[in-house]
């Protein structure tokens, strides 16, 4: 891959995304590419490069920028800070609403497995749980909402006991239960989009997002973010990410890592 | 320092050697038993910390192994995980019902082994 062709390609994701492409990520784009080429048609990565800069199709963009975003994950991924939210926090946010009501955001789901394993967690602690689960790319979003899962995959993060509990066998692979995929919804999102109306979440699940954008997005992000919980809502990140100078609308939770509260400043503006 | 130990069980010699490598990539130190009543003669000598178990194997299957193995003395202190092709979930249910604490479906990689041994707090 040329450096022009590279450095394009650091600008879409950066642009559309907000997603940083580091330089030592040139070949994994090259290897994630080739896939993309053949699948509409092109004879090389350099083929559907020199197409899509002369000719940006959204459609084609966007193929593009999925391939590229840093899509790995895992059931309960995190062990130590999902334990705390399925433990502590689903409980605690169930006793205090009416009904046991929680409203849960996976932002930046990929294939779904955090949705379904906050589905499992809520369900478990007997909270009326219901959970959106959004992400940029189509293709993982299939893959989620399919709810189907290699045996790899559901092995990985889940004890036998519960792949017994959520899954059953569907032919070489196995597929969630029905009671885990009605309270999942699945939707396209991308988080550099303003919220558009007033729904709000008390849980707020953004793992190892921010961590891949550009800094000088973050911010804007993570205000978004604050936009989109209740007041009292807990906003849970991925273990080795802070919010630090990215916005003053958070305060860690003391003792609890990867978790975050409103800070008193964003309360009241918000009042 | 206490070092780690693991039995795997598997009338595949291949199977074993290809467990071996991860195990011990895994900071164990392992020994292998090709059925049921290698193994069970195995701990008489030395319980495990971990033992992965194949369930069919001649001489001795992994079931009757692991029924056994939980009526000796001390024979409820290895974690023993099942590491079969067997993917039915009546399969799984009886394995973890006859004292198994976890189950591993083949194949399976260092990742999903890793995640495992995590799994019954072994690693």
């Amino acid at each position: 891959m040329t450096q022009d062709d590279f450095d394009r390609l650091q600008a879409l994701l950066s642009s559309r995304a907000g997603f940083r492409l580091g330089r030592d990520r040139i070949h994994l784009a090259e290897h994630r590419l080739a896939p993309v080429a053949r699948r509409e048609g092109f004879d090389s990565v350099e083929a559907l490069l020199a197409t899509l800069w002369v000719k940006p199709v959204a459609s084609l963009g966007w193929a593009v920028i999925e391939a590229l975003l840093n899509s790995e994950t895992w059931f309960r991924r995190d062990r130590a800070v999902f334990d705390t939210v399925a433990r502590e926090v689903l409980p605690a946010i169930g006793r205090a609403r009416p009904e046991g009501r929680v409203q849960v955001w996976s932002a930046g789901c990929s294939s779904g497995q955090e949705a379904y394993s906050l589905a499992m967690a809520g369900l478990d602690a007997g909270a009326n749980i219901d959970i959106v689960a959004t992400d940029l790319s189509m293709r993982a979003l299939d893959k989620a909402r399919s709810g189907v899962f290699s045996a790899f995959e559901v092995q990985r993060g889940l004890s036998a006991r519960m792949m017994l509990q959520w899954f059953e066998p569907a032919e070489d692979a196995w597929a969630v239960r029905p009671a885990l995929r009605n309270v999942v919804r699945f939707a396209r999102h991308n988080l550099l989009d303003a919220p558009t109306d007033d729904a709000r979440f008390d849980i707020i699940v953004c793992r190892n997002v921010l961590i891949e954008m550009e800094p000088a997005r973050r911010g804007q992000v993570v205000d978004y973010l604050e936009r989109r919980l209740v007041d009292d809502g807990v906003l849970v990140l991925g273990v080795e990410e802070r919010i630090d100078g990215d916005s003053i609308a958070f305060r860690p939770v003391g003792g609890r890592s990867g978790l975050y509260v409103k800070s008193p400043s964003a309360v009241s503006r918000a009042a | 320092m206490d070092v780690r130990t693991c039995l795997i069980v598997d009338d595949s010699r291949i199977i074993r050697k290809v467990a071996r490598r991860i195990v011990e990539g895994l900071g164990f130190e392992v020994d292998e038993a090709a059925d049921g009543i290698e193994a069970l003669s195995y701990c008489v000598g030395l319980m495990p910390d971990v033992i992965l178990l194949d369930w069919n194997m001649p001489v001795m299957d992994g079931l009757t192994f692991i029924r056994r193995l939980r009526t000796q003395a001390g024979g409820d202190r290895p974690k023993v995980l099942f590491c079969t092709i067997e993917t039915a979930p009546e399969r799984i249910a009886e394995a973890l019902g006859a004292g198994a604490d976890d189950y591993i479906m083949k194949p399976f990689d260092g990742e999903i082994l890793h995640s495992k041994l995590s799994e019954v707090g072994a690693v």
